[in-house]
């Protein structure tokens, strides 16, 4: 994959302390799970929770629990705005300020000493899902009796504005390198490698502290957009190619963020409760990188950094400049939310003729052909050769086109397409 | 009151922009629009041969086509598609009105009439771009198609007007473009260069050709500045350009001529110009980079065809119209060899097979032709039931012998002697030479010659070869 290289936006977030913000009065806990709504609910109206109590599970196979962020009586259950542009059910907790946790089993001195199957539990019982956006969850990848040889760490982050990874591998370095020695340890993994882009930082950081860990190695890529994605980085981290999932070449690929959140199951027994969101973008007065509970409404985060520069033309913006979509002010924090942009809106003009220069299938890192794609929506048998379904939704052809046409959203709709046909 | 827009994204756009693209085209095209000026309006006024308005003629040509495109496409949008105010505005701005015009009076004639320039913009515009629903949607080349239509139906009177020369190489120069005597036979440096000065003249653009066309020096600049900003399928032409070269290089070699052979061709004919501005319009040509590669060797392929097995010296222009239709193909095999390059492989060796084996083809059809003894002339024949009297003279030892053959039934049945100065050609006469070779005329191979003159009796066994091919050909036609 050559990338492409695009404007960073990094700067007006990077080397910011993280803030916290920990009191929402009311939290709004999304029962979905990747986009799954399918979700047994464990608890009912008047129930007291405490933090960290279970209130659903996903069924289906990948059984992941859904976790209560603050302590407090359930409201009830309200839809509200999630980021995949629906309105998802909501478990509303009214908070009491008291943190109060329920008794958990002790955890064990140290985080090596679990074996694989406890890990996996822990992982799984803690709710933890990759954090990079596509909340994939974590245990599906440990639990598999293919040997793994690899852990690739992704700290790439290639989209820009986003740096809540940078940001926790600058506050929580000793951390990570810690869980990912345990994660090593007790999967027997041969090497570690964590990913970081050419020219970053945070790689001094991290090799104040690596010394001592033999296994783990930093490898920097290019400094390239979709350099963050699995297919991508493994395919010149270790110039493997893989068909579905990297574990087919024994690697594991995990988010850095995500690592951390493994980190904090093992040692505290802490559930995925809370993350990292980048606020970012020119439209904010005060860009910033934001320890959230999730399910708290972004409304009262937006307000309490000082809200926007301007009230008129703003697109606010989940999921990042190039994948993201816009959504509404009355968006819940959930899992897989990575940033929340307030961006100055440009387009005004409408895109213009297709020039077929080809250029969005030159710069295709899933080698699909767009421009044939756009053109053949509504013949299926064409539209099924040219495999719509290898999308990764990264955005650069709509960013390179001339013609400023949403390239990206016509290869979505062949996808839509593709599957209305199957049926 | 808040304010928020809403969509999909990506929500940050590169600074790409469809007018960079066309004002990239643009740049490099206003050298060679000066060339022009300079090579058909400032050389001619210098030496006299033309008036103030000859001087300008060149430039008045282009804006000629530059209006009545623009002019066309204004119409169509304002009387049939009844576009007004800002729609119109917008339409005319973003669909680059100018561009069929502007290439159609750079690969015309000089001496084409300006109605006729009108003619063919309005074909270019209305034919090659709006009945398809304009920009973006034409399959063929607006300009080309324009092209092909005037010169189907004008280009006898185009040439009776001095056809592609100006008024300052209309004495100077015998043939109209170099390329016009290759069907005939492949040619020499003295027949294809020579003429036109040196192979310097090729590459600076200083020979007959079209207006915009002969310049291959500020062809191959342009072509530089567009592929290092990325403005063209850079690939195209740079595999078009390789593979006729390839191509006239084997040509050239198997009938013994030198590198300048395929230096010569790709200079001439307009193929620099053809093959980075036509042949890469981007609304023409293929998307995938697989696509374009195939697109670049059949472009070849079909143009060194059409120059050399038809009597149409120039292939360029019908070549790029006719793989036009053929992109939807090479789109879909490129497509689909993104996944999986094995789907090219057929396409691939296709190409491969059609350059060399026609290439072997076209080189050896010339070789037998020009194996034909140069020594040997038919003078005069005459047939008179089934006898074939052939007047003939084929070069011998020191002077030519002259000689009258009769063939009856394809067989020689009298040689006579008319005129041999050799000093040898007495012993043939005496040793009864010609009557054993008429004898053995079918093993004539075998016949020994006569000892102490041996040239001479060569010569004259091969002017009996000769008059018996000749003979057979005759009978052939028949």
């Amino acid at each position: 994959m050559k990338g492409v290289k695009i404007p960073k936006h990094k700067k007006l977030t990077q080397n910011k302390k993280i803030r916290i913000y920990n009191k929402p009065k009311i939290v709004y806990i999304p029962l979905v799970s990747q986009n799954d709504t399918n979700i047994t609910v464990m608890v009912k109206k008047d129930d007291y929770v405490c933090k960290g109590d279970i209130l659903g599970k996903r069924k289906g196979s990948f059984r992941i629990p859904i976790h209560a962020s603050v302590s407090g009586i359930v409201m009830g259950f309200e839809e509200k705005d999630y980021m995949n542009g629906y309105k998802v059910k909501c478990v509303v907790i009214e908070n009491d300020f008291k943190e109060k946790v329920a008794d958990k089993p002790n955890v064990k001195k140290h985080i090596t000493d679990y074996t694989k199957e406890e890990f996996i539990e822990i992982i799984k019982e803690a709710g933890i899902v990759g954090l990079g956006g596509a909340a994939f969850p974590t245990y599906v990848k440990y639990d598999t009796k293919q040997k793994i040889n690899t852990l690739i760490v992704n700290a790439v982050e290639c989209e820009p504005y986003i740096t809540s990874d940078y940001a926790i591998v600058e506050e929580k370095c000793e951390e990570i390198l810690e869980a990912i020695d345990a994660i090593v340890k007790i999967n027997n993994i041969n090497e570690a490698i964590i990913a970081i882009k050419t020219g970053n930082d945070i790689i001094n950081v991290i090799n104040n502290f690596i010394g001592t860990y033999p296994k783990i190695k930093v490898h920097l890529v290019p400094n390239v957009y979709p350099m963050g994605w699995e297919k991508a980085l493994i395919k010149e981290i270790k110039n493997i190619s893989y068909d579905h999932l990297p574990i087919e070449k024994g690697i594991v690929v995990n988010n850095i963020s995500t690592i951390y959140a493994i980190y904090e199951a093992l040692k505290y027994n802490k559930p995925l409760i809370e993350r990292i969101v980048t606020f970012s973008g020119e439209m904010f007065k005060e860009p910033q990188n934001i320890l959230v509970k999730i399910g708290t409404p972004i409304k009262e985060i937006i307000e309490s950094i000082g809200g926007y520069k301007r009230y008129n033309d703003i697109s606010l913006v989940a999921g990042g400049p190039m994948m993201g979509m816009t959504v509404s002010e009355e968006l819940i924090i959930s899992n897989n939310l990575n940033c929340l942009l307030a961006l100055k809106d440009t387009e005004t003009k409408p895109p213009l003729e297709c020039l077929r220069c080809g250029k969005c299938i030159e710069v295709c890192p899933a080698k699909l052909s767009p421009v044939l794609i756009k053109d053949s929506l509504q013949k299926y048998n064409t539209l099924q050769s040219l495999e719509p379904n290898r999308c990764i939704e990264c955005g650069l052809c709509s960013y390179i086109c001339p013609a400023k046409i949403n390239v990206r959203k016509c290869v979505i709709q062949g996808k839509k397409n593709l599957m209305k046909g199957e049926k | 009151m808040k304010k928020f827009h809403f969509g999909l994204g990506p929500f940050i756009k590169s600074n790409n922009k469809t007018s960079k693209i066309m004002l990239n085209v643009v740049i490099v095209l206003i050298p060679i629009i000066i060339f022009n000026f300079y090579k058909n309006g400032i050389i001619p006024y210098y030496y006299h041969r033309t008036d103030l308005l000859g001087l300008f003629y060149p430039l008045i040509f282009v804006a000629i086509g530059v209006i009545s495109s623009s002019f066309w496409e204004f119409l169509y949008d304002y009387l049939l598609l009844k576009k007004r105010n800002d729609e119109l505005k917008e339409t005319l701005l973003n669909s680059y009105i100018f561009f069929p015009g502007l290439f159609l009076s750079l690969i015309l004639p000089i001496n084409t009439p300006l109605y006729i320039l009108v003619f063919g913009c309005f074909i270019a515009i209305i034919l090659g771009k709006m009945l398809y629903g304009g920009f973006g949607n034409n399959i063929f080349n607006p300009a080309l198609l324009g092209f092909l239509i005037i010169m189907s139906s004008y280009s006898s009177l185009i040439s009776s007007n001095g056809g592609y020369l100006n008024s300052y190489e209309i004495d100077g120069v015998a043939s109209a473009t170099p390329l016009s005597q290759i069907t005939e036979q492949i040619g020499s440096y003295e027949t294809l260069v020579e003429p036109y000065g040196n192979l310097w003249n090729f590459f600076i653009g200083t020979i007959p050709g079209a207006l915009g066309e002969t310049s291959f020096m500020l062809c191959l600049l342009a072509f530089i500045y567009l592929s290092f900003t990325k403005t063209i399928k850079w690939k195209i032409p740079f595999v078009y350009i390789s593979t006729v070269f390839v191509m006239t290089y084997f040509i050239g070699n198997l009938n013994g001529l030198g590198i300048w052979y395929p230096l010569f061709q790709i200079m001439s004919g307009g193929l620099a110009f053809g093959a980075i501005f036509m042949a890469t319009d981007p609304v023409t040509s293929p998307t995938t980079p697989v696509g374009q590669i195939l697109f670049g060797l059949f472009l070849g392929i079909l143009t060194v065809i059409i120059r050399y097995l038809t009597p149409y010296p120039e292939g360029v222009m019908i070549s790029i119209l006719t793989m036009n239709m053929l992109v939807f193909i090479l789109d879909d095999i490129g497509a689909k060899s993104r996944f999986n390059f094995n789907h090219t492989l057929i396409s691939f060796v296709l190409a491969w097979c059609l350059i060399l084996g026609l290439g072997l083809y076209i080189g050896n059809s010339y070789k037998t032709t020009d194996e034909t003894d140069n020594n040997f002339k038919v003078i005069e024949k005459s047939v008179d039931n089934q006898t074939y009297i052939y007047t003939v003279s084929q070069k011998g030892f020191s002077s030519t012998i002259k000689s009258e053959i009769t063939i009856k039934d394809g067989k020689i049945t009298n040689i006579k002697i008319l005129e041999g100065k050799d000093s040898y050609f007495s012993k043939l006469t005496d040793n009864n030479y010609l009557n054993t070779l008429i004898k053995k005329q079918d093993d004539i191979d075998n016949v020994d010659a006569v000892s102490g003159a041996t040239v001479s009796s060569n010569a004259v066994k091969d002017m009996i070869i000769n008059t018996l091919k000749e003979y057979a050909g005759d009978n052939n036609e028949k």
